[in-house]
């Protein structure tokens, strides 16, 4: 569960939107499922740089980060943000992705490195269900 | 990452990205642990032992802890944006931080922090350090975790820390416990002069700011607010009034200059207000672990309290138990 120890300390999740993309109804979904999960979600907005997502990300000390792009821009801004969590000591932040991404494209990103990826009209408990078996 | 506390001050206290790694991992097992606080201390004084030409002898304090409270929606993190731009720009070597604490899910346990939405652009300052906090179910507008970040906030050289509560009704005061100086933040749509009159929220106030004064109805609330507090007669201190708008950064330096004059003015009172407050910290840290310690005993040992009724042991026995195992884990520590 989304309890990581005995002390009742939460499971930390920061919920990012890299790029120029507006669509925001995904990210904001899949943060309140995560809440109503029990997860404690970092909601950073819209059009975010992959630096700020990753700073914002290593000073809240996130257990993992949810990247959601609709704008067809995955291939290059999943891969920075992932770029950037190894030239500052953070890969162990797991990483993972949703929104219209072709299935195509998903066996390339899981291979750079996201851990799983979303598309459009999965259920919430496929999506909470796998980040939980992540923590286990 | 590490979670050796030690190690972790070390890291936290040299240079580059795996700092910042250090300084939030650090922040997090005060959140998760809150009763360790006083480790910190210990971890200061081991770090320093190889570091004393480069370290203070204490954990350097940040010149001002500012709280900043109000109403949900009344514009406390839009403000606090504003105020780390704005200190950002006045001050520019000196390093802000920032507490941002959400409500919890009553019914999960979950939350979702968005304080920081307001406050992105200063993600990649390494001048500024941000930290969102979930009230993981206490009352009060802060969260049990607080204290401890707001150390670790010093303890990396912040030189001002930002305390934004939880949105807050009329009795969650407890940001005056941490906070030097409390900003309450009011704006227009939210109540009239009545509301001005109760007690709690209104009268925990070192700075009222009345935010969105580009909406109407601010100029009325900010005359209802000046005739209310001529209505008191036993103020100690003054209490200053300033009308902002922290969309339009309106104001925004008129408030940050004034925050500098009262520091300035009032600072030499708090070096013993917060060593007083030190001491409550370090106290209820070490019953917190006692607690901890007695829960355990009798979870591991049902039977405990019926002995003791019974007479067979003694509370000076058990104490004797629960210090010998005290000592053993401070030893694994
Ligand atoms: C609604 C919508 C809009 C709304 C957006 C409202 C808003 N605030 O979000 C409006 C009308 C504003 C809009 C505008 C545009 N849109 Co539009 N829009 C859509 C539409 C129809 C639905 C998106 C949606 O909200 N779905 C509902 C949410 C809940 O689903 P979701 O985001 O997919 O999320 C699910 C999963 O993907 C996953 N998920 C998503 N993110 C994440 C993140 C994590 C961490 C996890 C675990 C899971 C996860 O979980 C969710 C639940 O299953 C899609 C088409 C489609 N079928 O997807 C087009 C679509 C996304 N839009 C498109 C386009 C082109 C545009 C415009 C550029 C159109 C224009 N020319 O002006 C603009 C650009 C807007 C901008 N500023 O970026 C294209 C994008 C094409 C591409 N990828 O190359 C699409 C795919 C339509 C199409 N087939 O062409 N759009
Ligand atoms: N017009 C106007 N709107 C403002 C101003 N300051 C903040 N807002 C808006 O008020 C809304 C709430 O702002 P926040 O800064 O999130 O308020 P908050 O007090 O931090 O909210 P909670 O943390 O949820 O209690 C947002 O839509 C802001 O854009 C202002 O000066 N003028
Ligand atoms: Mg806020």
């Amino acid at each position: 569960m989304s309890d990581s120890t005995a002390t009742g300390a939460k499971v930390r999740v920061l919920i990012g939107k890299p790029g120029l993309d507006g669509h925001d109804r995904g990210a904001k979904y899949v943060a309140h499922i995560l809440r109503d999960a029990g997860f404690e979600v970092i909601y950073t907005g819209i059009r975010r740089t992959p630096e700020q997502i990753v700073d914002a990300a290593i000073q809240e000390d996130v257990k993992m980060i949810g990247l959601s792009l609709l704008s067809g821009a995955h291939n290059t801004l999943f891969k920075r943000v992932l770029d950037l969590l190894k030239e500052k000591g953070a890969e162990d932040i797991i990483v993972f992705g949703g929104g219209t991404i072709p299935p195509d494209d998903v066996p390339g990103l899981e291979a750079m490195g996201i851990k799983a990826v979303f598309g459009p009209g999965t259920p919430a408990k496929e999506i909470v269900d796998t980040l939980n078996s992540c923590l286990a | 990452m590490t979670n050796d506390l030690i190690q972790l001050v070390d890291i936290a206290l040299k240079d580059g990205p795996i700092s910042v790694r250090a300084a939030g991992r650090l922040m997090s097992l005060m959140e998760d642990q809150p009763w360790r606080l006083p480790e910190l201390f210990h971890a200061w004084a081991a770090v320093r032992q190889g570091r004393e030409d480069e370290l203070s002898e204490q954990i350097p304090m940040p010149r001002l802890f500012l709280g900043i409270t109000g109403a949900p929606g009344s514009g406390k993190s839009t403000m606090t944006d504003a105020l780390v731009g704005e200190y950002r720009e006045k001050h520019p070597d000196k390093k802000v931080g920032v507490i941002a604490v959400d409500p919890s899910s009553p019914f999960t346990g979950g939350s979702v922090l968005g304080d920081r939405v307001r406050m992105m652009r200063h993600a990649t300052d390494s001048n500024v350090f941000i930290r969102s906090l979930s009230a993981r179910g206490h009352l009060g507008g802060l969260t049990l975790g607080v204290k401890g970040v707001a150390r670790v906030m010093g303890l990396i050289g912040c030189d001002v820390v930002i305390i934004e509560t939880v949105g807050v009704g009329q009795s969650e005061v407890e940001v005056t416990q941490v906070a030097d100086l409390v900003t309450v933040v009011l704006a227009p749509g939210q109540g009239d002069s009545i509301q001005m009159l109760k007690a709690g929220l209104m009268e925990i106030a070192d700075l009222y700011v009345i935010n969105k004064m580009d909406r109407e109805g601010s100029a009325q609330l900010h005359t209802q607010l000046l005739s209310s507090l001529n209505l008191s007669f036993d103020k100690k201190e003054v209490t200053d009034v300033q009308l902002v708008s922290a969309t339009d950064k309106t104001n925004i330096d008129q408030l940050v200059d004034l925050l500098d004059k009262r520091t300035s003015e009032q600072s030499s009172d708090w070096p013993a207000l917060r060593e007083k407050r030190m001491y409550a910290d370090v106290s209820e840290s070490v019953l917190d672990q006692a607690r901890m310690l007695l829960a355990g005993e009798l979870r591991t040992n049902p039977d405990l309290t019926k002995q003791i009724i019974e007479g067979t042991v003694t509370v000076h026995d058990v104490a004797q138990v629960l210090l010998e195992k005290a000592c053993d884990s401070t030893q694994e520590v």
